[in-house]
Formats: C-alpha cells, structure tokens, sequence
C-alpha cells in the first residue's frame, strides 16, 4: 500500500501523471452523471419530444465515425495489399475498438430503458436501419475485439504472466485478412445504415434524400483516417514510446486530401440540389444550415475549416509535409465530420414537421444540452483519450518500427491469404 | 492449383449471392406482410370539424381511461385557424397508419399491427430508442420522461382506467382504445354503435364530433359519413395511408351545425 501511495506522490506532477488526474476527474464526474441519468431518467436531460435525439446521439454517431479508421486501413492493408501501411492499420484498429466501445456507451445512456439493451439482439425488425445497424455494430465489435487482440497481446505484464494466452491473442494475427474481409463488409453496411436511418424518414424532407448514407460512408472513412493520423502524431510527438515513420504518414495524408475532393464533390451536389423548390419542413431546415442558427457550424465549420481548407493543405506539398499544418489539416476534418453528423441530427428536429393542412408555417424548437448530458459526454470523450494513451504507453498502439521482422511469418501468410482468398 | 482457385472464388461469389438474394426477398415479402388489412375489420376515426368546438373533453376521458400522466398527451386538440370569425380545431389522435413509419422503423419491433389495423405498442419489448418519434409524421408519440406517479387528476371524473400504466422511459400513444374494443366485442357489443365497446374519446364528446366504426362494412356509420361528405386525411403525399379522416368545416356544415 506504502509504495503505492510513493508512486502515485511521485508521478502525479509529470505531464502522464497531470493528464491522467484530469482524464480520472473527467471520467468520475461522467459517473456521477451516468449513475444521475440511470436513477433519475432522461428528465434530467434537456431532450424533448420535439427533440429527441441531442448530443449523445452526436457522440455516439461521431465516436462511430472516427472508428472508421479500422476498417478502412484494414481493407487497404489486407485486401489490397499495401502492407507497408500495417503500422498505421494498428493504430486505427485500436482507435476503432475505442470509438465503438464509446458508441455503445453513448447508447446506454440513450436509450430510456437501458437494462433492456439486450433486448435489441434478442426481438428482430429486420425491415427497420435502426435493427441493421444493432446487428451490425454488435458484430462489428467483436470482429474488432478479435483485431486488438494481438495488439493487447504486447503488453509486457501479460507477456510475463501468461506468456501461453498472450501467445494465443497474437496468433489471433494470422486471421488478419479474413477478420478484414468481415470488417468491410459490416463496416460499410452499418456506416452507410447510419446515414440512412436519417435518410429513409419521410416525415422530415429535410433529412429524406438517398445521399444520406453515401454521406455517412465517405465522412466515415474521412474522419477515421484522419484520427488515425493525427493521434499518431500527436502521440509521436508528445511520448518517446509512440514512434512514426512520417513518410508513411504522408502517403496516407496526401490520398486523404484526394478523398476530400470527392467528398467536396458529393456536398456541392447534394446542396445544390436542395436549394431548388419550396417544400414545406426541407426549405425551412435548410435554411436553418444555411442561413440561420446552424450557419457558422454549416459554413465555417463543416466546409470551410472541415473541407475545403483541409483539401488545399493536404494536397499542397509544402504544407502537408509541415507537421503542424498537416496535423491542423487532419484535426480540421474530423472536427467537419463532427460538426456534419451534429447538424444532420439537429437539423432534422428544429424545424418543427407540420401536419396540419394548409399550414405552410413551420415552427421551431431549439435544443441546448444539459449539463448532465455534458458531463456524461465529457466522460465518454475522456474514456476515449484515456484508452488511446493507455495504448500508446503500454500497447505500443502507434509504433511503425512493428513491421515485418516481428511478423514475418504472418506476413507471408497474409500474402498466401489474399493470394487464395 | 488454378482450378481449385477459380471454384473457391466462385463458391464464395455464388453464396454472396445467394446470401444477398435471401435477404432481400425475406425484406420484400415483410414489407408486403404488413400491407392491407388481414383481419374482418377495420377501425377507423372520422372526426367532424364543423362539430368540434375545442372543449378538450375527450382529452380529459383519453387521460383518464388510458391512465395518461397529465404532462403528456395522445390526443392533442389544436387550434388551425378559423372560418367566419369561428374558430376550426384539429383533434389529433394517433392516426393508425396502414404503413405506419413508426412500425417500419422500430428496432425491436414493439410497435407493430394488429389484424383490424390498430398500430400497437408493446411496451415490454420496447428499449426506448425514440426512432419511432423521430419517424412519426405527425408527433402523435409522447415520451416517458419521467415516470408517473401519484395520482391521475382525470381520474375519477373522466372515467377509470382500464390499461396499465407505462413505465418510465418508453414512448406511449393513442391505441384506439383496443381494450374497450376487445372487451367489448367479447361481450357481443359493435364498436361505434354499442359506447362500451368504442374508444373513450368518441363516447366522451359532448357534440358528437368523433365517429367511429368498420370501413370494411360498407353499412357502418363511417362508411357511409365517408361517402357521402368530402374527407381528407393528414400529409396523405406521405403515403401513409392514415385511417382518422377529417371532414373538413365548409360554410355550409357551419349553418347547418
């Protein structure tokens, strides 16, 4: 107990030992939060009937997002096979593990019943997204715990205590493509769900468009290699157990800003397309993007700072090779993906659906989150960043010097994998 | 080599496919599962808007027989205007949609259709995502927030209640009354003519502005009241197909009611 205490007085005044106090405060009030929000009910949320889905539905919709990483990495490294990019497919597989476990946090605050979560695997509507994306996150999940398995595999302690399991969790490895493969697969299903959840709802035009699960799918893919880069660099820069090969980096970084003109590409359409005709609850939500409350998030945050810049320093060598503009760029992005998911939910509610005949007047409402769902949110965020350090000290999540020589076996295999599959 | 090669490819090809086909036959054939109406009736809510006078009784019976915490509402009445210096109102139920969004989108498939075409809510299976509020077209669903308890002010003034309370955390609307009806039709009476076997709301109103019966019997009260007045139903562009129609107040129902 005496050396406990020891170590924690001396290391609680390193920066490790500073983040860690902050990111334990976070997550301890989160838990008051939590225990608040499962005794007292979502009353104690500023959610109404008129808007029932806030801010947790903007984490657990973004912390999915970002996770995208995972899949997209390893579908390039596994199925495509640029296996140079392995390092980096390490690292988006653990921020993916992280983001969905976040998600299903986020859920369980969510949903007004929570000790009947299990009841979503059990009773089916297979005509229903909302049943889709349960299957398919639920699947996903465990496709992504069978990915981290080699990854936790490297921590020293358990190497040393039981060196047979770790042993076992690495071999996991080997079923790299073929976990891939799955990863793709539900991954693309479930993002672009996501979108059509949103899409599929008739009752609010503005949200009624096929683009809505495309949408979902690019920024997905956006927002989670985009993380995944710019917590290796930032990792990279503030630890000495984190180590990247910026080239490798720099590729990525450079296809991204490719990506980004597609996905600019996609936007200008889908918003054109919606500037034309009047149609009652669409034009007033639109406008609520462009011109009204949601406008500076719209403008500014989503395309100015979200897209188009981004595009121009990622694309521009000079600025993509300097590390804080590069990182600027990546952390630009995952904020628009953020901002684009936050809008997209709220848009829909503001602008109240009117069903009484003849009454071309919309109304609104508007939503300002409570401090209760802040603080549970803060703590969903802070478990986040808690789990990606925790990695990085002890996992050796972004490590690019892991490649073949440690997993030369494996990789053959791979090869032989993709080659047959 | 190269033959097992190509069969494995194929094998895998042909079972995406198949996969992919059987899903989306089983999709296609629960969609047309839930169209039309199975069952020998189907109920239907006409409301009279010349006969409306926005008194809020059958609010204050909906609250009481269905046991509804006060803050909430399945029955809205709203104010829409007026002609001629009258003022027109809406009572808004849930309209029972014969492609009920709330239905399609359910995760867990709480909400779902009874054979008459009641849209029903089981509440014991429902986690309390709120998809269907956000699919509802025309907000009919009220959310649990809080859970009721105490006393119901309605209660016993409007009537006893004859269902369960909701728990806390659910979402809860208008049912048509389906337990008057089971009741009811169990005990021989016909809803829409016989009160104790008709939703609270129709017995409740003091002018008579509710009707109800079976469109499937060309006879009832409400197959004919369709026939013979214009009718219109709420956001039918949605398709939804909703079965509450309203007769819309025209200067000549005004003089005569």
């Amino acid at each position: 107990m005496k050396t406990i205490f020891r170590t924690i007085r001396e290391n609680i005044f390193t920066p490790w030992g500073i983040w860690l106090t902050l990111l334990g405060m976070m997550l301890l009030a989160a838990l008051v939060g939590g225990i608040m929000v499962f005794w007292k009910g979502l009353s104690i949320t500023n959610l109404t009937d008129l808007v029932p889905w806030g801010l947790w539905i903007t984490i657990d919709l973004s912390s999915i997002a970002v996770a995208a990483g995972a899949f997209s990495m390893c579908a390039a490294v596994y199925l495509f096979g640029l296996k140079r990019y392995e390092p980096i497919a390490r690292t988006a597989t653990f921020i993916g593990f992280t983001g969905y476990s976040m998600a299903m946090m986020a859920l369980l605050l969510d949903i007004g019943r929570p000790e009947r979560f299990w009841k979503s695997f059990v009773y089916w509507n297979t005509h229903s997204l909302l049943w889709e994306v349960t299957m398919c996150v639920g699947l996903y999940f465990t496709v992504l715990l069978l990915e981290v398995m080699p990854i936790v595999a490297s921590f020293e302690w358990l190497r040393k205590k039981f060196p047979r399991l770790a042993e076992k969790m690495e071999h996991m490895h080997h079923y790299a493509p073929v976990l891939a493969i799955f990863g793709l697969g539900l991954s693309s299903l479930h993002q672009s769900s996501l979108g059509a959840v949103y899409g599929v709802i008739k009752a609010r035009p503005v949200w009624y468009r096929p683009e809505m699960s495309v949408l979902f799918m690019f920024t997905a893919i956006l927002g989670g290699i985009a993380l995944t880069l710019l917590a290796s660099m930032l990792a990279a820069r503030l630890t000495s157990k984190a180590k990247v090969n910026d080239m490798l980096i720099d590729r990525v970084a450079q296809f991204l800003g490719y990506l980004m003109i597609a996905y600019l590409y996609w936007r200008f359409w889908d918003w054109l397309a919606q500037t034309y005709t009047y149609e009652p609850g669409r034009t007033e939500g639109f406008e609520l993007l462009t011109k009204g409350p949601l406008s500076f998030n719209f403008w500014i945050v989503e395309m100015l700072f979200g897209a188009l810049l981004p595009t121009i320093l990622l694309l521009y060598r000079p600025t993509r090779q300097t590390a804080l503009w590069r990182m600027l760029a990546l952390a630009m992005i995952v904020a628009g993906v953020v901002a684009f998911r936050f809008d997209t939910n709220i848009v829909g509610f503001l602008a109240v659906i009117p069903y009484i005949p003849g009454e071309m007047v919309v109304h609104y409402t508007s939503y300002t989150p409570s401090l209760v769902e802040w603080v549970t949110g803060g703590g969903i965020i802070a478990f986040g960043l808690l789990a990606f350090s925790v990695g990085v000290k002890y996992l050796r999540v972004v490590d690019h010097r892991i490649t073949s020589e440690e997993h030369e076996v494996v990789t053959v295999k791979v090869g032989e994998a993709v080659h047959n599959a | 080599m190269t033959k097992n090669k190509l069969n494995r490819r194929d094998f895998i090809k042909l079972s995406a496919v198949g996969v992919a086909v059987a899903a989306g036959s089983r999709l296609i054939q629960e969609a047309q599962a839930s169209e039309g109406v199975k069952g020998e009736h189907q109920w239907v809510m006409v409301i009279d808007q010349s006969k409306c006078t926005g008194c809020g009784q059958c609010n204050l019976v909906c609250h009481a027989n269905n046991d509804i915490n006060p803050d909430l509402d399945w029955n809205k009445v709203l104010e829409v205007g007026d002609v001629d210096g009258k003022m027109v109102y809406l009572p808004r139920p849930c309209m029972q949609c014969e492609h009920a969004p709330c239905v399609e989108v359910c995760p867990v498939g709480a909400s779902y259709y009874r054979d008459d075409g009641i849209v029903m809510m089981d509440y014991d299976k429902c986690i309390g995502c709120r998809y269907c509020m956000v699919a509802c077209p025309y907000d009919a669903r009220a959310f649990n927030w809080e859970a009721f308890t105490g006393d119901n002010p309605a209660v016993p003034e409007w009537g006893e209640p004859d269902i369960e309370r909701r728990p806390r955390g659910v979402p809860e609307k208008c049912s048509f009354c389906y337990q008057r009806i089971d009741r009811g039709t169990s005990l021989g009476l016909k809803p829409g003519v016989d009160a104790a076997a008709t939703p609270a709301c129709v017995v409740g109103c003091p002018t008579g502005a509710r009707i109800f019966g079976d469109l499937n019997d060309p006879n009832s009260n409400v197959s004919q009241l369709l026939k013979k007045h214009p009718s219109y139903r709420l956001r039918e562009n949605l398709g939804t197909n909703p079965r509450v129609y309203y007769l819309p107040v025209t200067e000549n129902r005004v003089v005569e009611g």
